[in-house]
């Protein structure tokens, strides 16, 4: 018995770095202290072991932030994450909602982590993460905090996204000047991911435009067990057991894992064919154990005739992308700047030298700054 | 306010010779890891190997006997999570411990090497999900729909509102005063266009009173904390009934008191500012049902002098003994009237070498801070009497804000957004007239804290981040908060209060907040045994 978890140690070591192994490790610890057997979760010493920062207004390497109450019913919060301007290096308190200046700016709504179960907007890695995403995309980024299992079930978690996207979309601040329009990306990892799919769904029945959906190892699932899931089981510091918990946790009570919200092109899944549904990025880790349902969701949009690009990364595990030291990381990050700005194109310079950049195939923002001299 | 502490209370302290760690021999601060510090955690690169390898062995035992260590995540008491090889050593040692069968077990705190009794009265509840039930859902509903129609409907003059309390403050920084005294007057006017019962129209209302005051009356302002000693003991009461800030004060800062009682016979508490004494009752029940018996338990009340011969402190003592006689506990009670804390000697205290000490601040060391920092201002000379003390405890409860900056505007800033937060979070209550009286209460902060200056501004908060550097650097170590004082502070937010507070875990110290903004930061300190100091300075 040891000597079979001595070897899945081994293994999930010896593909990250040792910065993220402590984090993933510590984090998978920490989970199992908080799943209980019988479906309830230890909330207290979740939120106890939960690292959070508060939102910052002073901007820290360019970007600032402050939370908003997006609804007071459910008191859902929001935090906004901003570049800070050349003209306005320091925003003062009256001015956080400032009408954005560019002609594109992208917003991105982003759906935290933590399998429906764990984790909040103000998590630090999170927190950290958005900020990036920031600086990145020259986006303002909103990251939704959620309610979450098993305290309470779909359809909530979706429920909320659908109403801070109702918000975004109808903040004046945020138009973009080009259009006066908002230009909305929703973007999530693991149980944010699925939620992104899921909010983008209704968005379509309701007429608000979504540019792009970004998921990050999104969390999907079904009944059946797939050869990756158990290829990997407990390999990668994730179970099969876990994974069924938390699905038990957030699913209504009584239904299984075919339930749409898990397995969107299940037998209880809904045909995209003839919908406009967003244009999606999905990256998918190879170390994952789910990702047969990622890929099997990938191949789902393709035949229902959407545009979606998969990044398969092999070698990572999940969480890659917390830390910026692979180049898993650093791919997925360009991927995810070229998604954002291929609609968001600034001024005419850039416009045409993107043109030569493809015709030449070369990253066209350096031959812009060659450009410059 | 810097997102992260790089000058924790466990490294190196800013000023001069006084060791401020717990173990003098740390590495500087350069040597953390910058990636897993943007998660929050806090490792040295040196140890990384170290805490790795600890993981392993702690999923190891985890995979050989998950029956123990679902056991352990409900009964064990963690500290100080931001601290990895720390937090996963204690569950390391937890591991290794036979399951607990009597209720006086010991867990050893590595960081503090102290030992914390794990009580009878602070153990896990039934596994009950934490469940939000609104059930007064309805009418929070059709309040909530007024609140939402009335805000929607008067963002733009609220926003209004902001933009000229700001440039108000601006020109009264700048001196011009002209200026300032017309855009009173608008926005006074804008009052009438916008609803004052709740939401921005009501804060406003009271800066804009506070700004003015400033203006007309110059900045001795000694009407707006005046107020007899009784009127404030009033105010101070119904600010307790009408929202969790207090009670997260005293329940937090009881539970760290009783544990670093545990084992001592003869204890004795400081309080620093009586008031009605409503943080004391909850404490000796508790010390009366202590396993082995209650102490002795001293309690000396600080307070101002009462007028008309009156003798209120003495009047909230007997009232205090009178509980302790009815659970069979010790007591005795000792007032000490003073007008302001630094006219404290600590001979008035009578403290017994042979008793464990508590000193008790709920909200009041940042009264001693001057606007000059002067080599031996009031906070120096107290910090220094309480080290000389020789404390087993004690704990500080802080507002979490930053109202004591030099400059006005920033000050007037930050006030402006952490009592908007206040008084957000005093919308949910639904008793009057405590309600009201409390929003009384909070307006003599601000008005404190925008229209005077000197030593009649006395309101000079300061974020933890600060206190912590104050601290260390008078010779203080933190004791850290642990696991059960959350997860109890947490479930009395749920019994008392509405949705939309929280509770933080912050290296070691706890905070209650609104929607995410903490508003009040508890933490607990030890004085450094001396002969560290020696060992360090040389």
């Amino acid at each position: 018995m040891a000597r079979r978890n001595e070897v899945k140690l081994n293994e999930c070591k010896m593909a990250v770095s040792l910065s993220t192994w402590v984090l993933i490790s510590n984090f998978k610890l920490a989970y199992n202290l908080l799943r209980r057997p019988d479906g309830t979760f230890n909330r207290h010493l979740a939120e106890f072991l939960d690292r959070k920062v508060p939102a910052n207004a002073n901007p820290v390497d360019g970007v600032f932030s402050f939370d908003v109450l997006i609804d007071r019913g459910t008191s859902l919060l929001s935090r906004i994450y901003r570049p800070a301007t050349a003209e306005e290096p320091q925003p003062n308190i009256a001015e956080l909602e400032k009408p954005v200046t560019a002609e594109v700016v992208p917003v991105i709504i982003f759906f935290h982590g933590g399998s429906f179960a764990h984790s909040s907007a103000n998590s630090a890695t999170y927190d950290t993460l958005c900020r990036r995403l920031v600086s990145l995309c020259k986006a303002v980024v909103v990251s939704v905090n959620y309610r979450r299992a098993p305290e309470n079930r779909y359809p909530c978690a979706y429920d909320d996204g659908w109403t801070a996207l109702k918000w975004v979309n109808s903040r004046p601040w945020l138009q973009s000047q080009k259009d006066s329009k908002v230009h909305i990306y929703l973007a999530g990892d693991s149980s944010g991911g699925n939620i992104a799919h899921h909010v983008a769904l209704r968005a379509i029945e309701s007429g608000i435009d979504v540019l792009g959906n970004i998921l990050l190892n999104p969390m999907f699932g079904g009944q059946e067990r797939t050869e990756s899931e158990k290829r990997l089981d407990g390999k990668y510091c994730v179970t099969l057991r876990d994974r069924d918990w938390y699905w038990r946790a957030y699913l209504p009570e009584g239904e299984d894992r075919d339930h749409p919200a898990c397995n969107p092109f299940g037998p209880n899944g809904r045909s995209l064919e003839g919908i406009k549904f967003p244009k999606s990025l999905v990256v998918v880790a190879g170390l994952d154990l789910i990702q047969d349902w990622q890929l099997a969701y990938v191949e789902g949009l393709k035949k229902a005739g959407q545009e979606v690009k998969l990044l398969y990364m092999e070698q990572a595990t999940i969480g890659f992308f917390l830390l910026p030291n692979s180049n898993h990381f650093h791919t997925v990050t360009d991927e995810i700047t070229k998604f954002v700005s291929s609609d968001c194109i600034k001024t005419i310079g850039e416009r045409i030298m993107q043109c030569i950049g493809a015709l030449l195939c070369v990253d066209y923002v350096c031959l812009f700054k060659c450009f410059l001299g | 306010m810097l997102r992260y502490d790089s000058t924790s209370s466990s490294a190196g302290s800013s000023s001069g010779s006084l060791s401020s760690s717990s173990s003098s021999s740390k590495p500087p601060q350069q040597d953390i890891d910058g990636l897993l510090a943007g998660a929050g955690y806090k490792v040295r690169s040196s140890e990384l190997r170290q805490v790795a390898q600890r993981l392993e062995r702690l999923e190891t035992a985890m995979g050989n006997s998950p029956a123990d260590f679902s056991q352990l995540a409900s009964d064990a008491i963690l500290y100080n999570p931001s601290d990895l090889a720390c937090w996963v050593d204690s569950l390391l040692t937890e591991f290794a411990e036979p399951p607990p069968t009597c209720s006086s077990d010991f867990i050893v705190d590595p960081v503090n090497n102290q030992t914390v009794v794990n009580s009878a009265w602070t153990t896990a509840e039934p596994h009950t999900p934490q469940v939000h039930q609104n059930i007064t859902y309805d009418e929070q509903q059709s309040l909530d729909n007024q609140l939402t129609v009335v805000t929607a409907m008067e963002e733009d003059s609220g926003i209004r509102l902001v933009h000229m309390l700001m440039t108000c403050a601006e020109c009264v920084q700048s001196g011009d005063l002209s200026l300032a005294t017309s855009l009173i007057g608008d926005m006074q006017g804008l009052l009438t266009h916008v609803n004052t019962v709740c939401g921005i129209g009501k804060v406003a209302g009271h800066f804009i009173d506070a700004l003015s005051r400033r203006i007309f009356q110059g900045m001795g302002g000694g009407s707006v904390n005046g107020g007899s000693a009784f009127e404030n003991e009033i105010l101070h009461h119904h600010f307790y009934e009408a929202c969790p800030y207090l009670k997260f004060a005293h329940f937090t800062a009881n539970q760290a008191i009783l544990e670093a009682f545990d084992g001592h016979d003869c204890v004795h508490v400081v309080d620093f500012n009586l008031m009605h004494g409503l943080q004391w009752p909850a404490l000796i029940q508790a010390l009366a049902l202590r396993p082995g018996g209650p102490p002795l338990l001293r309690l000396t009340g600080i307070g101002p002098p009462s007028p008309d011969g009156r003798d209120s402190l003495r009047e909230i003592g007997l009232r205090l003994a009178e509980l302790a006689r009815s659970v069979n506990v010790r007591f005795a009670f000792r007032g000490v009237a003073a007008s302001r804390l630094e006219d404290v000697k600590p001979w008035m205290l009578q403290v017994n070498p042979k008793e464990a000490v508590a000193v008790n601040s709920i909200m009041q060391l940042h009264r001693l801070l001057g606007s000059e920092q002067t080599r031996n201002s009031p906070i120096d000379t107290v910090l220094s009497w309480i080290r000389g003390l020789n404390p087993k405890i004690m704990t500080v409860v802080e507002q979490e804000a930053n109202h004591n900056q030099p400059g006005f505007l920033d000050r007037f800033t930050e006030a402006l957004y952490y009592y908007s937060t206040m008084f957000d979070s005093l919308e949910a209550c639904r008793v009057q007239p405590e309600k009201a009286l409390a929003e009384i209460y909070i307006q003599r902060e601000i008005g404190n804290v925008v229209s005077c200056e000197g030593s009649a501004r006395v309101e000079r908060h300061e974020p933890l981040a600060k206190w912590r550097r104050r601290l260390s650097g008078a010779g203080f170590r933190a004791l850290h908060l642990g696991s059960n004082a959350f997860k109890q502070a947490s479930m009395l937010l749920t019994l008392f209060s509405a949705e939309g507070y929280s509770v933080e875990e912050n290296e070691g110290c706890l905070s209650l907040g609104w929607h995410s903004r903490p508003l009040i930061a508890a933490s607990a300190w030890q004085a450094v045994p001396a002969w560290d100091n020696h060992m360090s300075s040389s």
